[in-house]
Parts: C-alpha cells; structure tokens; sequence
C-alpha cells in the first residue's frame, strides 16, 4: 500500500522494498526538473550542446534520478523518515528510459529510542544498467510503545 | 591536452547565504519529479500531520542556490566550463523535515580535490560539503556533492 507505515520489528534484513518504475523519461520532464530545481545546465536541455559536449546528447540529471530513488524510499517508508541518502552516478539516464528504482534492507538498529533501517538502493534502466547505487538510513516506529 | 584546473581553492568557505523555503517551490519540486506524496502537495493532510504543515521531499535542499556560492561559483574558481562536468555522487543527512517558511543558512565549503586517470580520459573529483542550519542555529541538513571534472 502506498505510503503505509513501517513498522521496525516487521523490516527483516534481505527484505526488498516494492519497487518504483519511472518514464519514459521525455524532453518536457527534464525542463520541469531544470525549473524546479534551478539546474538548468544545458547539456540536459540542448541536444547540440551535449553532442558538442562529447556526451553524445541530452541526459537526464542526476538528481531526478535521484529524486525518483528517493520517492521508492518514501513510497515505502512514508514522507519525513530519511536520515540520510547518498548515491554514485554510475551511468546517464537517457530520453525515452524507463527507469526501476529498487532498494533492500541491509541492517537495522536502535539508538537512544530511534529505530534506523540501513538500506542499499538503486536504480536501472531498461537494459538492467545501473544508473546510481547509494545507501539511505530511514528512521521508523516500534509497535512497541 | 587535459586542461588545468585551480586546485588552490580545497578548504576555500563559500560566503553564507539565506534561503527561504517557499510552499510552491516544494509542490514544484515534487511534481517535477512525479513524486505526488500527500505530505508535499497537500496543505490539508500537512496540517493533519505530525509536522504540522507539508514537508519538503528528500533532495529539496538541492534546490539551495545562490550567485555567490553554488555550483557556477564554484566552476569559475575552478577555472571550469560547465560542458566539462558531471555529477559524481551526492547525498544528504537530514537532521529534520524541512516547512515551507522557515529561513535557513546554508554554508558551503571545498573539502577535497583528487585527480584520477577514468576510463574516458583523466578527471578531478571536487567535493563540497554543505551545511544547512535554521534561525535558532540548529543544524536541519548537510549535503555533499562530488563534481566530476572531465579534464
């Protein structure tokens, strides 16, 4: 269900989170992303600039990939529950890509009555390419009171 | 020929800027990624919520910028045109949700330069780490963002 609760003792280590598909990515997207985020570098705008640029064209930008890893995140575990969240570039998100954002459980513990989840998250395109890995720790509630 | 970057500028401190945080710009944010969580659009289930008001999604602080101090300041330090970089890695610690209408300070320094042989020619990893505080001078949020260089 989205944006259900999470609750820490139901979070078993090797869990995957649902998964999130974004896309195609499309030209109108990006000059959105390019608008609300105030990176209007145009190698993700102009085509000819980006050849010109060696980069072959247009691409999206990291961080709207990033923000779609981060929705799979709050899809999953709820709005204002991320601690941390990093992530490598590892590949260009191109026009016309669909992009899966995935992530899976790899810890859990508790401090000074905060319960973290330490989970690894990526993304891939259509081809199973990885486009970024990285790491988030999100903090959620014990049923316990 | 690779081109020359001006590593002088590892430890330099960006001039402090003020950034209030406006409601449209967050549902801006989120839409633009197609992220249509509630608690960032909605101003009534913000109001019902624990926060009292709609939240800002994970990455809104990338959205922090000012003349003085972002990513086109730092590539004229370097020395760098802007069809030369990529975005490395980056990520956030948040401390708290972030509210619409709430002024924050954001200081920006150069923690790291390191130049490596990629598979694609050579290139410079420049690291900046940010960090965001709030009017009592609470720290809300820190980023770190690491700008590829193709040299």
């Amino acid at each position: 269900m989205k944006y259900s609760r999470v609750y820490f003792e139901d979070v078993q280590v090797g869990d995957e989170i649902p998964s999130l598909v974004k896309g195609p990515i499309q030209q109108i997207q990006l000059t959105r992303y390019a608008g609300a985020s105030g990176d209007f570098n145009p190698i993700h705008q102009d085509d000819e600039f980006a050849k010109a640029a060696g980069m072959g064209g247009v691409f999206g930008h990291g961080m709207l990939t990033m923000g779609f890893v981060a929705q799979a995140v709050t899809d999953w575990v709820g709005a204002g529950r991320v601690r941390r969240i990093g992530v490598r570039f590892t590949g260009l998100v191109r026009l016309k890509d669909v992009i899966t954002c995935r992530g899976r459980i790899l810890g859990k513990s508790s401090k000074d009555d905060v319960n973290l989840i330490d989970l690894e998250i990526w993304a891939e395109n259509q081809k199973g390419e990885k486009i970024v890995t990285g790491k988030a720790t999100v903090a959620v509630p014990s049923r316990e009171p | 020929m690779p081109i020359q970057i001006n590593t002088s500028i590892v430890g330099k401190e960006y001039p402090p800027f003020a950034v209030t945080v406006e409601r449209g710009r967050i549902k801006a944010f989120a839409e633009a990624i197609g992220d249509l969580n509630p608690f960032y659009l909605d101003d009534e289930v913000g109001r019902a919520s624990e926060w009292g008001d709609v939240i800002a999604p994970p990455t809104f602080p990338i959205t922090f910028r000012s003349a003085r101090g972002d990513s086109a300041a730092l590539l004229r330090d370097l020395g760098v045109d802007i069809s030369r970089v990529l975005h490395g890695e980056q990520e956030f610690e948040q401390f708290r949700p972030i509210r619409p209408g709430e002024t924050l300070l954001c200081r920006a320094r150069i923690v790291d330069i390191s130049e490596k042989a990629g598979r694609s020619g050579p290139m410079a990893f420049v690291t900046r780490e940010t960090a965001v505080t709030d009017a009592s001078n609470e720290i809300v949020a820190t980023m770190r963002q690491v700008t590829v260089v193709r040299l």
